[in-house]
């Protein structure tokens, strides 16, 4: 399937469940998806063998501090078929919460450990959220845009 | 040509004491010089060992190995001795004082003991003990109190594995290593070293023959007994870090050193001497005349080259393949050779 | 922290022998972990209950210092995430950048590209070999294989002067143009090295201890592999097809003949055999490449300052020597990356370890987490 194709269905099998999809500059599929229905289009997309995204390639997060949002993505991959996903959730920055994908790939679990330690955003129903990379009583998220340590980072220029 | 020196020795040792006035004692005395004799030969060749084996582990990795200290590196080893003993002794604050002092002694002297009872040459040995084989199986068991109470009193989770490891190997490696001897002793009727080796001489032929399995199985086990690699899993560097000697440096960590390698040395004596004819020259290579001393330390080296080639060539096994392998292999193969050895003594009618 | 981790693991025995479990550290200081890895395993005597993984000791932040770096800047940096195979971390940034902006190398640079990465792929799987081997107690290998790596990195050494952090491949290109004499010696160094990899196998493929140590220790099931995320030979050794240069091919994979190495085993010495067919490959694919190579412009003509276009992102996959390594960049318009994330293999494969080894012996902690082919810069960053 091309990825015209794979934005095409997708765009008619999950019409509601889906914010948008679009087909990015540098021809990837990118799908922002409806809070509620992130769990269900996942399970759909990984179980479902037009889609057959067996594979959690990654799943890390981008912090927008401006709109206000992070926005969790995940990059899925299908061994079958070869073709590629992105989807997209956005949490509010203030109470970032989002549902794990952690039942439907265990991949996720460490990935979403490290997007918690960095970025703060709770995944809920995961089943060991720690910091991973940071000291357990580390208070800070250090990916996050607004993130200072006086001294420790030396910003060139 | 043994004895020759032994009586010349002797006939000195009886002139300096009776000038010294110390006749009256002068049993007492023999066996101190026999004593100090022997360790430091010992000694001296335990750091010749260390010396060859890094030289043959390195010549397997194609590398060249020590080469700065002296001519071919050969004083490498005491270089490394004067370094550990000049160490700062490092120890555990928690520790059981009194078995942690005494474990790398215990293994230290045990391993030593050992060597009195090995002939080097006909009528050369320090004590010729007629029932020298049982003594000598005996005497390098006391390493396992050793590794046990050094594994112990460290507090080290790593050294009580090791320790543990160690005692369920020497005692499973134990039984195959004597039911292997057991076959020669049934053939000689005897448990002295010199015996057999003379019954070798009367025979002509030496057990390795008749006995490869024994032989086989024999240095099998030696090597477990020793902890030598592919059986070194209490020391198991990439698990436990230095197993039972995790905790021990300086000069304690090189009594264990040192024990290690003499217990290589005792077993590879103890196998030239029953299997290989201790002090007997090789077959076709009697009209050299060479003393037997130098053909019984031949035999020894070729046993604990053997053994070095082990080492850099095996991987480890784990501890569950370790036992099964000692249980399971080696102690049936043995019991069948003890079996066929016995009927075709009774058939042949040889033996005592 | 030690406390916090120790208190949830909870004491109470359930053996036969109403032995007490107990909390072995290993780690971050111990010779099998390659690094700073550091595992709290919970054993009942010598069986392993549990293994955790505690991360963390070798953070460098990498992620958020290519937040404040321009593109080529953050090159160096990806030397560092994985020092053992640079080059394929240095390509799989420039190529994330690259096609995040549209550009594009030209050939000559794609085949020197091909070639110091699969070059790059025998020395990693070298040194892989050896501590492998090194973990389960074969001392020996490990230096076989340092002998040919070190005639690998004097090739690198050659062409860009340096044996570990390259800095070689780069947007648009690469650093400099090989040496006329690096076509021979590296043709001399493929002949001298084939021969030497049935030297490793006579070593250890079929020696009876080795076998007892791999067969059947650590088996990955296909489908929990794909479920956990491991990728690359990990995974192939379970008889997935998931070789990302086969997948989605990049630079001139598609145009090399080239097997993917399939074993079906799933355990430990069928990802032995995977990485060591995977060195007879990689040679095959270096000798191509020399015969494809044309001379020509090693790179393309950059703007002055190169800036991403606004709003727009790239996941690009490449397959490192360690499994499948992935780059997503977000661009903002600037000539800094508003985000970048490194997708590493040596991460997701560290995860299944405390799956593969539950039930089994301490030894084979060591075994499973040796064939991972992990290593922590990549696991931490």
């Amino acid at each position: 399937m091309t990825n015209e194709e794979l934005k095409s269905k997708i765009e008619s099998d999950f019409k509601d469940k889906i914010l948008s999809v679009v087909l990015s500059g540098q021809k990837e599929v990118l799908v922002t998806v409806k809070p509620e229905a992130y769990i269900a289009l996942c399970r759909d997309l990984k179980t479902k063998p037009d889609y057959d995204f067996q594979h959690l390639s990654c799943l890390t997060a981008v912090d927008y501090p401006k709109e206000n949002k992070i926005t969790v993505v995940c990059h899925l991959w299908s061994y079958k078929k070869c073709h590629q996903l992105t989807v997209k959730l956005d949490v509010d920055r203030a109470n970032p919460k989002a549902p794990t994908v952690e039942p439907i790939w265990k991949a996720a679990n460490w990935f979403e450990r490290e997007v918690f330690d960095l970025y703060g955003v709770v995944f809920e129903g995961h089943p060991d959220l720690r910091r991973i990379m940071m000291p357990e009583d580390y208070a800070k998220f250090p990916l996050r845009k607004d993130f200072t340590d006086d001294g420790f980072i030396i910003k060139p220029n | 040509m043994g004895d020759q020196i032994v009586q010349w020795v002797a006939g000195l040792l009886r002139q300096a004491y009776a000038m010294l006035g110390l006749s009256p004692i002068a049993g007492i005395l023999d066996r101190i010089v026999c004593a100090v004799a022997m360790f430091g030969f010992v000694s001296v060749f335990v750091m010749f060992l260390v010396w060859m084996e890094r030289k043959v582990s390195a010549h397997m990795q194609s590398r060249i190995g020590p080469n700065r200290v002296g001519p071919f590196g050969l004083l490498q080893t005491l270089a490394d001795a004067v370094k550990l003993t000049t160490k700062e002794d490092v120890h555990p604050v928690k520790r059981d004082k009194i078995p942690y002092f005494i474990a790398p002694i215990l293994a230290f002297v045990a391993t030593f003991m050992g060597m009195v009872v090995v002939p080097f040459d006909n009528k050369v040995v320090v004590a010729d003990l007629n029932i020298g084989v049982l003594y000598i199986i005996a005497i390098t068991s006391f390493t396992v109190i050793a590794i046990l109470s050094a594994g112990w009193s460290s507090n080290n989770k790593y050294s009580l594995l090791g320790g543990f490891r160690s005692a369920a190997q020497i005692v499973s490696y134990e039984v195959p290593l004597v039911l292997s001897i057991v076959p020669i002793i049934m053939i000689t009727g005897k448990l002295n070293f010199s015996s057999i080796v003379q019954y070798q001489q009367q025979a002509g032929y030496w057990f390795v023959v008749p006995q490869f399995v024994a032989f086989f199985t024999f240095i099998a086990s030696a090597t477990a007994e020793a902890n030598r690699a592919p059986f070194d899993i209490p020391e198991a560097e990439s698990e436990l870090t230095g197993g039972f000697h995790t905790e021990y440096s300086g000069v304690k960590f090189a009594m264990f050193f040192l024990g290690e390698y003499v217990a290589v040395v005792v077993s590879s004596a103890v196998a030239a001497t029953i299997f290989l004819g201790g002090w007997l020259p090789l077959p076709f290579f009697g009209f050299l005349h060479l003393p037997g001393f130098i053909w019984f330390m031949a035999k020894v080296l070729f046993i604990i080259y053997l053994i070095m080639a082990f080492r850099w060539t095996f991987p480890r096994l784990r501890v569950d393949q370790l036992m099964d392998f000692g249980w399971k292999v080696l102690i049936p193969i043995t019991i069948l050779n003890i079996l066929i050895t016995g009927f075709v003594v009774l058939l042949l009618g040889k033996g005592a | 922290m030690t406390d916090l981790l120790l208190s949830q693991i909870k004491p109470g025995g359930e053996s036969p022998f109403g032995t007490d479990e107990y909390v072995v550290n290993m780690g971050p200081q111990h010779p099998a972990t390659h690094g700073v890895l550091r595992l709290v395993v919970k054993l009942d005597g010598e069986t392993v209950k549990e293994t955790m993984p505690v991360l963390g000791y070798l953070h460098r932040s990498i992620e958020k210092i290519c937040e404040n770096r321009t593109y080529p800047q953050c090159i160096t940096y990806t030397d560092r995430v994985d020092y053992v195979s640079a080059m394929s971390v240095n390509l799989a940034f420039a190529l994330a950048t690259e096609r995040l902006m549209g550009l594009e190398a030209p050939p000559r640079a794609q085949w020197l590209r091909m070639i110091f990465v699969e070059l790059q792929r025998l020395a990693s799987h070298l040194l892989w070999m050896g501590a492998f081997a090194g973990d389960i107690g074969a001392l020996t290998p490990f230096l076989y294989g340092l002998r040919e790596r070190e005639r690998i990195l004097d090739l690198f050494e050659m062409t860009c002067g340096q044996r570990l952090t390259y800095n070689y491949i780069r947007i648009g290109g690469v650093m400099i143009d090989i040496l006329p004499e690096f076509i021979p010696k590296c043709k001399a160094f493929l002949d001298y090295f084939e021969p030497r990899i049935v030297e490793y196998e006579e070593l250890l493929t079929y020696n009876p201890i080795f076998l007892e140590r791999t067969k059947g220790v650590g088996v990955i099931s296909a489908e929990v592999g794909i479920n956990s995320g491991v990728c690359g030979p990990s995974l192939r050794g379970s008889g997935v097809s998931c070789d990302v240069r086969k997948q989605q091919p990049y630079l001139f994979y598609d145009q090399v003949k080239f097997t993917e190495c399939l074993q079906n085993d799933g355990d430990c010495w069928a990802r032995y055999r995977v990485r060591m067919d995977e060195l007879r490959e990689s040679i095959s694919i270096v000798r191509q490449c020399l015969e494809r190579l044309e001379p020509g412009p090693i790179e393309t003509k950059l703007p002055p300052i190169l800036k991403a276009p606004p709003a727009s992102e790239i996941y690009s996959r490449i397959e490192s020597s360690r499994g499948e390594m992935g780059i997503y960049l977000v661009g903002d318009g600037t000539a800094k990356p508003y985000k970048a994330k490194y997708r590493c293999a040596s991460f997701s494969n560290t995860f299944v370890l405390d799956q593969l080894t539950r039930g089994w012996k301490v030894a084979d902690i060591m075994a499973v987490l040796g064939s991972l082919d992990m290593i922590v810069p990549e696991v931490d960053r």
